[in-house]
């Protein structure tokens, strides 16, 4: 029954909100990250705890108290190592409680385990909760901020922001030029629109080195939608519908861009102000 | 005679490589410990991006303050070989791709490069891998596909590598005296600039058409810089002059692919064209001119 309770005990920390703030980190943490470090040493303590953590409650329940105390030692030191990393967060840290966990398991007594640990998560949960949502969007995605892209259409150099802001707005300017009929102005927007497209390429590869993760965005269907809403703007009737459709294979790749870097590259565009 | 002898056995090849070998340059010494002898080679490759491959500071923002693994072994790397993908480099990694990367073989301890040489104080071995096109293509990969397409017999080196006729390998007294003048060929590694008669202009139907017929690979090229081609394109109309512009990306996967035209849409009543093509360097924020002609 004990084991049973332990393994609740060590493994009920989850996230339950109905809403959630998301905290600037602090300077000092950006040392463990790149550009500054390519080590995450911080993350590499946290899987030290979480691993020693795991080590307690295995060997607890398999009836091995002396390997027990050797996790719990590991703990107890990189938790302490933890709180001196950042000292903005040391606040979160109880290191007594580190403390009396390696006395309880020295203690064998399951009881007190059970409790100091509930304790001790709780202080993971706590600072988890309050940072590690901001942390993963801040710090592990690449700094938008740093990236300049070069407009092909104008030849000037923007930040990623006013590109997607000048690429969506020849997008739109060709589906209004379309619908009012003004086929002269629907191909110049329709050519920019594309050029736009393709050169947002250049960006991507800055961190997708390897051509697999390239290919789920710039692929054949997309390429052949690109080269046939240039095909249907020179037609002297362009077919309308059929660009629209080749537009939305387009926006399907915008979508799946999006879906994975617009929410970090919002926040931290919110940090920096 | 017993001194004529020792004189002699002493100075038997073996025995007098033995004795004038200098054991450091076997331990992959940094590039400027090459330079004791070999200073004209040394300055030339000072000059050349290869010796800026680490050290450049849009390389160090690039791949952000060097914490992009996968960029950083061709930006220093521990050896290089035909078609393999180098390593990174442990020491001496502000060299980025110095004397030792390219010349030093692990597997045979010696200085590895296309001349027959007799160098007492490092081993060397001719290995003609040097002179193709191969040598280059564990780093420069996508420029090597672009130009193994075209089958062409002109090589890497035969470009980026010219020839500097015959010179002296070394310039240290009183060794040079030994060697005789070798043909030499520019540590450089110059990144051409393509020439006016590179590029075709043609006008048909309406349509420009630019032709890469002068560099055999696309332009721009890069693996993962993003050298560009800015072609502008401007001619007056009825409703006044009018300007197209496109932009050519290596990472965009847009370029003049050697042979293949770049189609231009034109107006129907147009006149007065003329057509400008600037290029950009990876490193570089200058556009350079590379043509500015008038078609009518």
């Amino acid at each position: 029954m004990k084991k049973v309770v332990l393994t609740v005990a060590l493994f009920g920390i989850a996230f339950g909100a109905d809403q959630i703030i998301l905290k600037k980190p602090p300077a000092s943490l950006g040392k463990y990250y790149p550009p500054q470090s390519n080590k995450f040493e911080f993350v590499g303590v946290m899987h030290e705890m979480s691993g020693a953590f795991y080590g307690i409650r295995l060997n607890i329940n398999e009836g091995k108290w002396d390997k027990a105390l050797e996790w719990a030692n590991r703990l107890k030191d990189a938790y302490s190592r933890a709180q001196n990393m950042v000292p903005e967060w040391k606040q979160y840290y109880k290191p007594v409680l580190a403390d009396q966990l390696v006395k309880a398991v020295q203690a064998k007594n399951t009881d007190q385990v059970l409790k100091i640990s509930k304790e001790l998560g709780e202080t993971c949960q706590k600072c988890h909760a309050d940072n590690q949502i901001a942390i993963k969007l801040v710090y592990h995605y690449p700094p938008f901020a740093n990236l300049k892209m070069e407009d092909p259409v104008e030849f000037a150099q923007l930040s990623p922001k006013e590109y997607m802001r000048k690429t969506s707005d020849s997008m739109k300017a060709l589906r209004i030029f379309l619908i009012q009929g003004d086929m002269p102005k629907a191909r110049e927007a329709g050519e920019a629109f594309v050029e736009r497209v393709r050169g947002t390429q250049a960006v991507c590869s800055k961190c997708h080195t390897d051509k697999a993760s390239e290919q789920l965005i710039y692929n054949k269907a997309h390429e052949d939608a690109l080269a046939s809403i240039e095909r249907l703007l020179k037609e002297p009737q362009p077919n309308r519908e059929a660009i629209f459709r080749a537009m939305s294979v387009v926006g399907q790749a915008c979508n799946r861009c999006h879906n994975t870097h617009l929410v970090p590259a919002m926040v931290q565009e919110a940090f920096r102000k | 005679m017993i001194l004529v002898l020792l004189i002699i056995s002493l100075f038997s090849c073996a025995k007098f490589e033995e004795i004038v070998r200098e054991e450091d340059l076997l331990q992959r010494p940094e590039a400027k410990r090459c330079s004791d002898c070999h200073r004209e080679i040394f300055e030339e490759w000072r000059n050349s991006r290869h010796a800026k491959a680490w050290i450049s500071e849009h390389f160090r923002l690039e791949s952000e303050n060097y914490t992009k693994n996968k960029c950083l072994s061709c930006h220093a790397p521990h050896q290089v070989d035909p078609d393999k993908e180098p390593v990174l480099r442990a020491e001496f990694k502000e060299d980025g791709v110095g004397c030792v990367a390219c010349h030093f073989k692990e597997e045979t301890k010696a200085m590895h490069g296309p001349l027959k040489v007799w160098s007492p104080p490092h081993p060397s071995k001719q290995d003609l891998s040097y002179t193709k096109s191969n040598f280059c293509a564990g780093c420069h990969q996508e420029t090597f596909k672009q130009w193994q397409a075209i089958k062409t017999q002109k090589s890497c080196q035969d470009c980026h590598m010219p020839s500097l006729g015959k010179k002296d390998l070394i310039q240290k007294f009183p060794f040079h005296f030994f060697h005789l003048s070798k043909p030499r060929h520019s540590h450089e590694f110059p990144a051409l600039k393509a020439k006016p008669e590179d590029l075709k202009l043609e006008i048909k139907e309406n349509k420009l058409y630019i032709t890469n017929v002068g560099v055999p690979h696309n332009l721009p090229t890069a693996d993962q810089g993003d050298p560009k081609l800015y072609i502008t394109v401007i001619f007056d109309t009825p409703e006044g002059q009018q300007t197209i512009r496109k932009l050519l990306s290596a990472q965009a996967k847009t370029a003049l692919e050697y042979g293949k035209p770049y189609e231009v849409e034109l107006p129907q009543d147009f006149k007065n064209l003329k057509v400008l093509i600037h290029r950009r360097l990876s490193h570089s924020q200058e556009k350079e001119l590379i043509l500015e002609k008038g078609l009518n």
